[in-house]
């Protein structure tokens, strides 16, 4: 009957070479985890075009378009809504 | 005799006020001279008036291809302003809506030419250099817009959003800070500031204009999503991994929904 032996020096250096393989692929997997996040945050979308202007429309005040180009908050210029 | 007549007054009285009641369109005035000059400058009028109608008529409809020949024919006839801009303008809207970028951007410029006062057109010329994806016409268009009207909503959020693509932080945060001290209810300009401060690496930054962004609307999920990669770049994974999950539950859009899933998992 032979006795196996065990080749501890191989064991040890197997097992911190697996080590630092998974430790290597768990670094890896967070910063392609902040990369796939970072995808995603985007800026908003671009305002759409103000509307067709009639004939007589810049004489005086009542412009739509005129008014909603000077407006000085969102929702009178027409800017893109926080849609979920 | 007395009731024939009586009957008489009553009818005629009727007919009257019938006539007086209805609603004839306001005729075109009536040529009150023999001048043939004056009168071909009266037909060049109307007609360009007409045209304005049908045009109009067409874009309410979106019929484009039937908005650009009127137009067409109102600059061909050239009328003082500020109907030459304005026709310049509502061509230009139809020239876009087809997807002929360059000619609607020709227009726009020539109606800013024309009148450079025009701030619906310096806007609308922003617009559409973006979509044609000419975003150094784009920046130049913007930068024209905010010096035309600095207080304008419409003029800092369209330079910021182009500053912030184009990696422009210092333009594109003092523009959302103008447009947050006009409107600091406006949420979207909460969380574009936060985009500005996530590139800057200023995380803390950040997450104090997601965090305005979301008390205003809560179920903005483009926000909640960017919350949660702060937090994760903050080393706070459990907050992330909540954040991300709201995000899930919020998100309309599908792709949004998938990944803030994804993040959540990984976490």
């Amino acid at each position: 009957m032979t006795r196996l032996r065990i080749p501890w020096t191989l064991v040890l250096l197997t097992l911190a070479a697996t080590l630092a393989v998974a430790g290597g692929i768990a670094v890896g997997g967070e910063a392609t985890l902040e990369d796939l996040a970072r995808t995603q945050t985007v800026p908003s979308a671009a305002a759409g075009l103000l509307g067709p202007i009639t004939e007589s429309g810049r004489t005086g005040w009542e412009c739509a378009p005129e008014r909603a180009a000077r407006a000085r908050t969102a929702h009178a210029a027409g800017l893109p809504a926080s849609t979920p | 005799m007395l009731r024939r007549l009586l009957c008489a007054l009553v009818l005629a009285g009727l007919s009257a006020g019938a006539a007086w009641a209805q609603g004839y369109p306001a005729p075109a005035s009536v040529p009150r001279t023999t001048d043939p000059a004056r009168l071909r400058a009266q037909a060049l009028d109307r007609e360009i008036h007409e045209r304005f109608s049908r045009g109009l008529a067409a874009e309410a409809r979106e019929d484009w291809s039937a908005a650009i020949p009127e137009f067409e024919r109102i600059i061909v006839l050239d009328p003082p302003e500020p109907r030459g801009s304005t026709a310049r303008y509502d061509l230009a809207i139809a020239r876009a809506r087809s997807g002929d970028f360059p000619h609607a951007i020709t227009l726009l410029e020539a109606a800013l030419e024309r009148d450079p006062g025009f701030t619906a057109a310096a806007a609308n010329l922003v617009t559409v250099n973006t979509l044609a994806g000419n975003l150094d016409a784009a920046r130049a268009a913007a930068d024209r817009f905010v010096a035309l009207a600095p207080a304008s909503a419409r003029a800092r959020y369209e330079r910021g959003i182009i500053a912030l693509r184009a990696g422009d932080l210092a333009t594109a945060r003092s523009d959302f800070r103008v447009l947050i001290a006009g409107d600091p209810a406006y949420a979207v300009a909460h969380y574009d500031l936060a985009l500005v401060e996530i590139r800057s690496e200023a995380f803390p930054a950040a997450e104090l204009e997601l965090e305005s962004a979301l008390a205003l609307a809560p179920a903005y999920a483009r926000a909640r999503f960017a919350l949660g990669t702060v937090l994760l770049r903050l080393g706070r994974r459990a907050d992330a991994r909540t954040a991300f999950d709201r995000a899930a539950q919020d998100a309309s859009d599908l792709a949004l929904r998938a990944l803030a899933l994804d993040l959540r998992d990984r976490l």
